[in-house]
């Protein structure tokens, strides 16, 4: 293996630190804002799971990812992923919630556009909509969760302090779910474009595992995820918590629950095939962005309780960035493929 | 994580207890005065009458290191974070209220008033009234923190039996200054039937803010 190869993948690391930064607090945003779960328990749960839904569901999003463009070689890659992580970044410092999937969906598209090949509009069309349906679905779910909960919460006359406990640990145990479907259902969005590439080989853990060089891929994107959760994800996770709507714990809860099922629909290969089974219909595999998801519900909730509380200027900051992630990440990504192709002689595409 | 989960629900368990506890205090504290002001009216600073006093400064003291005790609770054990400045709230103005039963208590014992018969029903009628709304408050303040849909039935009943005991004291008022007592006797008289009427306006002012915690506490 060519130890360039590490070199071409930082970029996809930086990704993945900034998918951390940036996307995770999602999971663990409205519960550390709400001052339910301590900064550092969420972010240890959050890391260990992560790295566990990404290295044993991960292929099923990134097989949708590769059909949107075959990036073939590392160089191509790396600055995919790059222009991806920059636009990210940049995101994160203006505090708004980031789409990672949008700003790599943006960034493929960019390399399609310069390598001349077609963008396949029925693989596009199927994300692009989903961009559509994530929000719309969570909301949904956050509805019928929130009543049911309200209801649950008047009939079962808990006491106060024994709800607070039960909605911390919920808090807690969704919020591993969450993670594990933002590992499973995210990870093509950081190591995705390098699928083709990878130079990686198996690794063995004795009789008790083995990862087949894809997984061992993910294993390193999603490290570099559970980095990004740990040293940058403090602040996003207050402004998910605290600016949107003001939440109460179990708002917290219907939250990162609503947004952890439609994360789970798009990444399990598992529940898609049971739904056809079933005869029902199946929602593609798809790398969908969590603060869709988690915007989605907090809408569907202030909805449920009559839309008044609900901070527009927000939601209409975070629903621009939707439209100027993927732009601005094509554009970034085919002005640099330029210079890397130009300026350093890199093989960006393979004819 | 099992541990984890024990550890939590017994200090829980603890709390709520406590929490119940305080809320006892207060019924305690509300029937023992009515009790102790019957007894003084019959048979002014009686002996009977001093151990109620005492029975009622024991209760207050009590009541004081739970809440104390709560307070505390709350905040090392980081718990309900998003209502705990709330509940602090109830458990104080709930202090409040047997502070005040206490003072009224102890102002009798100290002031051993003249209290001409005549007066005997309407004063006993008034404290009955005020003892009425403090126990209302404290079910209505119970059902804050189990079954939140019945806290406005119980508020209503402390509305109802405050303005009820403000038309007593009025009137109790009136007649006494009609009287031929002697003014100081009016004025020593006036101001304990100011201070009984005074727990129902506290239990008021506490119910007013108990609706809005509750709008809050809904999820």
């Amino acid at each position: 293996m060519d130890l360039s190869f590490f070199l071409y993948l930082s970029s996809g690391l930086f990704l993945g630190w900034s998918l951390g930064a940036g996307d995770a607090p999602n999971i663990f945003g409205t519960a550390v804002g709400t001052k339910m779960v301590k900064f550092r328990t969420a972010a240890a749960i959050a890391s260990l799971f992560i790295i566990i839904g990404a290295v044993s569901a991960g292929s099923g999003a990134s097989q949708t990812l590769g059909a949107l463009g075959s990036i073939n070689t590392l160089a191509g890659a790396f600055m995919t992923a790059l222009a991806a992580a920059l636009t990210v970044y940049w995101m994160v410092e203006l505090s708004l919630p980031i789409s990672t999937s949008q700003a790599i969906v943006g960034a493929i598209v960019g390399w399609n556009f310069y390598a001349g090949r077609q963008t396949d509009i029925g693989t596009l069309s199927k994300i692009v909509s989903t961009w559509v349906i994530c929000p719309v679905l969570s909301g949904l779910i956050a509805i019928t969760l929130y009543q049911t909960l309200k209801f649950l919460a008047r009939k079962s006359r808990l006491h106060l302090l024994r709800q607070d406990s039960y909605t911390r640990i919920g808090l807690i145990v969704v919020g591993a779910f969450g993670s594990y479907a933002l590992g499973a259902n995210n990870i093509a969005n950081v190591m995705g474009v390098f699928v083709n590439a990878n130079q990686l080989h198996a690794l063995s853990f004795g009789s008790f595992a083995e990862l087949n060089p894809t997984q061992v891929l993910f294993l390193i994107g999603a490290i570099a995820i559970s980095v990004g959760v740990i040293t940058r994800s403090h602040k996003v996770m207050y402004t998910i918590g605290c600016g949107v709507m003001k939440m109460s714990p179990l708002m917290a809860l219907v939250v990162v629950l609503s947004q952890s099922l439609v994360l789970f629909i798009f990444a399990s290969p598992n529940l898609r095939e049971m739904l056809i089974s079933l005869g029902l219909p199946a929602l593609p595999l798809v790398p969908v962005s969590s603060s869709q998801a988690v915007i989605g519900a907090v809408m569907g909730i202030g909805i449920a309780k009559g839309g008044r509380e609900l901070n527009w200027n927000i939601l209409l900051k975070t629903a621009a960035g939707w439209i100027t992630t993927p732009i601005i990440a094509a554009g970034i990504c085919y002005i640099s493929l330029f210079f890397l192709q130009n300026v350093f002689g890199q093989t960006v595409y393979l004819p | 994580m099992f541990h984890l989960r024990l550890s939590l629900f017994s200090r829980t368990k603890t709390l709520e207890e406590k929490i119940d506890s305080f809320h006892d205090k207060l019924l305690d504290v509300s029937m023992t005065f009515k009790k102790a002001v019957r007894e003084f009216l019959s048979n002014g600073r009686s002996e009977d009458y001093k151990k109620l006093s005492k029975q009622i400064k024991q209760i207050e003291h009590d009541a004081d290191n739970l809440r104390r005790d709560i307070e505390k609770k709350l905040y090392t054990q980081n718990l309900i974070p998003d209502l705990r400045a709330d509940v602090l709230h109830i458990i104080e103005n709930m202090d409040k209220v047997i502070n005040k039963f206490d003072e009224v208590a102890y102002k009798f014992y100290i002031e051993q008033p003249e209290i001409p018969e005549e007066y005997h029903r309407r004063i006993s009628e008034l404290c009955d009234q005020t003892s009425d709304c403090a126990e209302n408050m404290a079910i209505a303040s119970r059902a804050f923190f189990r079954d939140f849909s019945s806290v406005r039935d119980y508020s209503q009943k402390v509305y109802f039996i405050e303005h009820e005991s403000d038309l007593s004291s009025g009137r109790l008022k009136e007649a006494l200054f009609d009287s031929e007592l002697p003014l100081a006797n009016k004025l020593q008289l006036s101001s304990f039937i100011e201070e009984i009427a005074d727990i129902a306006d506290i239990a008021e002012d506490f119910i007013d803010e108990l609706l809005i915690f509750t709008i809050k506490r809904d999820i």
